[in-house]
């Protein structure tokens, strides 16, 4: 049986994160995850790497967020973009209650390469945003930095195994092995062989995320959780070309942010008791996005809206008062003294924080194997980071669409060249298999054959597959071509894979299907049901539900 | 600008070419009126009548055998509403039949000499393969799209044969699909092989499109390259018959076909593609010639735009155009506008409307729909066949199929329906989509010229 020095238990940031530090202080890790990278609460955030605004009453963590940017621009710059971001003021009270914003925003400003907080007049800002309502009486201007978390975690994840950690998918942890008090292994379920397995390993980490508190459950440990819902409606990005930030209905702030070829609205908050897996946005949490952000961008329901997404946060359990209140600061709980030695959980965190989060757990793991061993993660450049990339040469070289090198740089950096290597014995592989993205089929197979995806759906995480305004439409049987060949599937899971794909989007466009989303599902039936006839399919396939379909 | 006429026919679709073709045949002063694409131009070009019944799981083997469950089970569906001005009970189920056959043989008729000429009648349907592999059954289809005697041969060998750079079609899948699918139900053939032609049309070696191919092949000097790639496959796997995606010309589809048979010696046929498709194409142009060579005035690029009905009669449709607006006086309308991609029907938050009159619109099951918010009308899984009751939304009309209104009225005694734009059946899951607008298109016609002729006299 394999033997690790850690089990990393969830392959979200933090888990990669966890995974990424252990693995450079020379631990013999083992990371498992039950989907798939990134397909958790990672998979449905924002990706915003240093608001101040949530949480300037917390000093220390804005600095904290502050330094980690300052990081993140050093190992990672090549899948951030920086934005500038508006806040309408339309009456003086739309000042959030952190009035200090300015001013600790401004403090830390120059470290970040931002300018200070600036105040626009109306002028001003509807030069800059001419969608505002034009009754505004005044702005606030800063910028932030976002960051891809799909390639967050998966350049964490691959550098991790580059730097020797096993990175396992598809496994669920099913039980946790412990002998006299003391961490020994865990049981895990591995769906892609379709058997049970186990591990040996003197810690685990459990970076479950909103699943924490079950996997310490599973050793007998104790953990409480403020589970917090957060939907957001995501719209076609011609909507507003900087990041805009208002009042909702009831006084909490919402905002509206570029996000890779998409624009987020976002988020609401809601605690929740409900199974994570089977959750959807609600018509009321649509509604309520739209009517706060109407005040201050008075066309946004003439926007396309492509579809809702939504994710658990796991809070630390601070109750009666409202979530917004709750530190966004994390713990890292040890419970050795509970009589579980060799298990440490998380609670809270963000995204933002992740590499520190793994650097604090490391420190412990370490210290609890009495090893020394210094973090790097801080200052080693991940995977596609080293260099710049010419885009333009590039483009003229492979002859490929600088718009295409593009998008592909902000997922890959300088290792787009190996994919576009793969045109020269291959010119048809120059051929876009994702319009909207836009993704060649050179891209999908470097992905397939270089980052472990078993699905549709982990290619889109990796390479934004049928993220866009058709969702899939056009992309999807063409892509699941492409990955059936590459990993040889059958007939049979080539359709299941077209089918698992369009019913995972469609979790996402039905709840917020209005408008020309409607024609555009109207194709997807079209080309699905009514030609393809996979409608008809779903028996003959052995088709698995889907939690959230299960829920009538 | 202003114009009179006898008929005006909104949408330019299937459902709306058969309403203008009919009329003008009938010697109706007509104008269409085309604002955008049509799902028709987007649609496999195979005609489905009724491949299963409404919620079924089982493949009907004839279309006929369907109508007749309609006729018993389904009395509101459009098909039903055929059976409804029969006095006799126990002959409903047969003038639906009757009726469903005369506007199929029609159409057949009247696309005989054009460059599609079709195949397959009412019935029987016929297994049609998909660029997927997948089979689906559907009553007639282009005869450049027929497998011919594939599914009958116990020697047969299917080549299924690509372009590379054209990524709509990845023979090797659609090869072991079909394989899978066909052995797997203990059917023929029990071989298939798959290769990627080297064709490089007009020189370009990536993103090609089915259109650009089809147009390539348009020219007849350039057949010959293929037919040569293709005889070498099949001498090297001994195949019968060729699956090509469905790329052999808009205006030389046939004639190619048949040069490529006597070239390598195999049946050749196209297989049910994805928008944008060729045969999709090649449909909503043929018929479009049909009709303006009939002495119909096609407005592409024009919608048509009312104030919400206020009286009884249409009178007037405005006609806007990129350059200029008409005026059309008219003794008949008949609405054709199709559904959401067509445009004749939208949804909002607010709920699903029809969009040129502002009628009442009923769900699948009709139940007003016109404040209902399309999430409502929706299922929680993405594709089964049971459908979305939201593409079973629309009008719902009287027998002579006018739209009627809350009051279970007609609207107009002048305005008809047809096609996608009416409620109570759902293509995608019951494969009966351009079946619907035939004869739907072609009831509605007749209505509108009775009612013409009517006012007339
Ligand atoms: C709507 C929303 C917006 C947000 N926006 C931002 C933002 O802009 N900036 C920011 O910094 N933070 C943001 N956050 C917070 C941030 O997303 C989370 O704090 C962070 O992603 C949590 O990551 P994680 O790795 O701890 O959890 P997760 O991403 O949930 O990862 C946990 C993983 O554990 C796996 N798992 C669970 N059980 C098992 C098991 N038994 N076996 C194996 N694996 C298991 C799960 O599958 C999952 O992948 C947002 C959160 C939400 C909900
Ligand atoms: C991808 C796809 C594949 C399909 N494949 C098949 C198939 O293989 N077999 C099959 O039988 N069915 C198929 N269907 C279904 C079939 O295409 C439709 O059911 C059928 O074409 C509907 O015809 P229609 O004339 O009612 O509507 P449409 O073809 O949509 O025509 C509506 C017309 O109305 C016009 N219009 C709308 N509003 C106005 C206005 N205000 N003024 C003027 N014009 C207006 C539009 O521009 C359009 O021309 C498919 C559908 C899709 C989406």
């Amino acid at each position: 049986m394999a033997k690790y020095d850690v089990v990393v238990i969830g392959g979200g940031s933090t888990g990669t994160a966890v995974a990424r530090d252990c693995a450079m202080r020379g631990l013999k890790i083992l990371l498992l995850e039950r989907d798939d990278i990134a397909s958790a609460t990672t998979g449905a955030c924002a990706g915003m790497i240093s608001s101040g605004l949530k949480y300037m009453d917390e000093p220390n963590i804005v600095d904290m967020c502050s330094d980690e940017v300052v990081n993140f621009k050093r190992i990672a710059r090549h899948v951030m973009e920086k934005n500038p971001i508006i806040t309408p003021l339309l009456e003086m009270s739309d000042i959030s209650s952190g009035g200090n914003f300015a001013e600790e925003y401004s403090k830390r400003a120059e470290t970040r390469d931002v300018p200070p907080v600036l105040f626009l007049t109306p002028e001003d800002s509807l030069k800059i945003e001419p969608t505002l309502n034009p009754d505004l009486i005044a702005s606030i201007y800063f910028e932030e930095y976002f960051i891809s978390p799909f390639a967050l975690c998966m350049l964490q994840a691959l550098d991790a195994k580059q730097h020797g950690a096993d990175i396992k998918t598809y496994c669920e942890v099913t039980d946790i092995l412990t002998k006299k008090g003391s961490i020994t292994g865990v049981q895990y379920f591995n769906r892609i062989t379709d058997k049970m397995e186990s591990a040996k390993t003197r810690a685990i980490v459990n970076a479950a995320g909103p699943w924490a508190h079950k996997i310490a459950a599973l050793a007998g440990a104790k953990l409480e959780l403020r589970l917090n819902k957060g939907a957001h409606v995501i719209l076609d990005r011609r909507v507003v070309n900087v990041g805009v930030i208002a009042k909702a209905i009831e006084g909490r702030m919402i905002y509206l942010f570029p996000h890779e070829n998409t624009v987020l609205l976002g988020t609401t908050a809601l605690d929740t008791w409900e199974d994570p897996d089977t959750l959807v946005a609600s018509q009321d949490e649509i509604e309520y996005l739209l009517k706060s952000m109407e005040w201050v961008v008075p066309s946004i329901r003439d926007a396309r809206i492509i579809r809702t997404m939504e994710g658990v946060r796991p809070l630390i359990p601070t109750w009666k008062i409202p979530e917004g209140d709750v530190t966004r600061g994390y713990e890292v709980i040890d419970h050795e003294p509970e009589g579980v030695s060799g298990l440490i959980s998380f609670a809270g965190g963000k995204l933002v924080m992740c590499r520190h989060m793994a650097e604090a757990a490391t420190d412990l793991v370490c210290k609890n194997f009495g090893i020394e061993a210094e973090c790097r993660t801080h200052i080693e450049p991940l995977p596609g980071n080293s260099d710049d990339v010419d885009i333009l040469a590039l483009a003229k070289e492979y002859g490929v669409s600088q718009h295409t090198v593009e998008r592909m740089r902000a997922r890959r950096g300088t290792e787009i060249v190996m994919i576009l290597e793969l045109t020269r014995d291959h010119p048809e592989w120059k051929t876009t298999i994702c319009t909207c993205e836009p993704v060649i089929e050179a891209e999908l197979r470097y992905a397939i054959r270089a980052t472990f995806p078993q699905t549709l759906n982990d290619l889109r995480r990796r390479i934004r597959l049928g993220t866009g305004p058709c969702q899939g439409t056009f992309c999807t049987f063409k892509a699941a071509t492409i990955l059936a060949e590459e990993l040889e599937l059958s007939g049979a899971d080539f359709q299941l894979e077209i089918v698992d794909f369009l019913a995972e989007r469609w979790k996402g466009k039905r709840q917020s299907i209005r408008g020309e989303q409607i024609a555009q599902e109207e194709l997807a039936q079209g080309i699905y049901a009514c030609v393809g006839n996979l409608d008809q399919a779903l028996e003959r396939l052995d088709y698995d539900l889907k939690p959230w379909e299960e829920v009538l | 600008m202003d114009l009179e006429v006898d008929i005006v026919v909104i949408g330019g679709g299937m459902a709306g070419l058969v309403a203008g073709i009919r009329a003008t045949e009938e010697g109706m002063k007509t104008v269409l009126l085309r604002k955008g694409q049509s799902a028709t131009a987007y649609s496999s070009g195979a005609i489905d009548v009724i491949g299963y019944l409404p919620g079924g799981t089982m493949p009907l083997g004839s279309p006929v055998e369907g109508l007749q469950g309609i006729a018993s089970m389904y009395p509101l569906h459009p098909y039903g509403l055929l059976g409804f001005t029969d006095a006799e009970p126990d002959t409903v189920s047969k003038t639906i039949v009757e009726k469903v056959r005369m506007a199929v043989s029609w159409l057949k008729a009247t696309l005989l000499g054009s460059n599609i000429p079709l195949f397959g009648d009412i019935d029987s349907n016929l297994d049609a393969v998909t660029v997927l592999g997948t089979v689906k059954p559907t009553c007639m289809i282009q005869e450049t799209m027929w497998p011919g005697s594939l599914m009958l041969d116990a020697d047969g060998v299917a080549l299924f044969a690509g372009v590379r750079g054209l990524p709509v079609f990845n023979p090797r899948m659609a090869a072991q699909v079909f394989l899978e699918h066909q052995i797997s139900n203990r059917l023929l053939p029990r071989k298939a092989g798959h290769h990627v032609l080297d064709l490089a049309p007009f020189g370009n070696n990536y993103n090609i499109s089915s259109i650009e191919i089809a147009r390539y092949l348009d020219n007849e000097d350039n057949l010959s390259v293929l037919a040569k790639k293709l005889k070498k496959q099949v001498e090297r796997i001994g195949a019968t018959h060729i699956a090509l995606p469905p790329v052999l010309g808009f205006n030389r589809a046939r004639e190619n076909q048949l040069a490529l048979q006597d070239l390598t010696g195999a049946h050749v046929f196209e297989l049910l593609s994805f928008p944008p498709s060729v045969p999709g194409l090649r449909l909503q142009r043929g018929l479009e010639t049909a009709f303006v060579n009939g002495g119909g005035t096609l407005l592409v690029g024009h919608h048509a735009k009312m104030e919400s009905l206020k009286s009884n009669i249409v009178k007037k449709v405005t006609a806007v155009g990129p350059r200029r607006n008409f005026k059309i006086s008219t003794k008949a309308v008949v609405l054709a506008t199709g559904k959401f991609i067509g445009g004749g029907i939208t949804g909002t938050e607010n709920g699903i409307r029809e969009s040129v009159f502002d009628l009442m619109t009923v769900s699948e099951s009709f139940r007003n729909a016109t404040s209902t918010t399309p999430q409502k009308l929706t299922n929680t899984i993405a594709l089964s066949h049971k459908g979305h009751p939201l593409f079973g939304s629309g009008l719902s009309v009287d027998p002579q199929f006018r739209p009627i209104t809350g009051e279970e009225v007609h609207a107009a005694e002048n305005l008809y329906a047809a096609g996608s734009v009416l409620a109570g059946y759902n293509y995608p899951a019951e494969k009966s989509g351009l079946g619907v607008a035939i004869v739907t298109g072609y009831m509605a016609s007749r209505n509108a010229v009775d009612y013409v002729k009517g006012v007339s006299a």
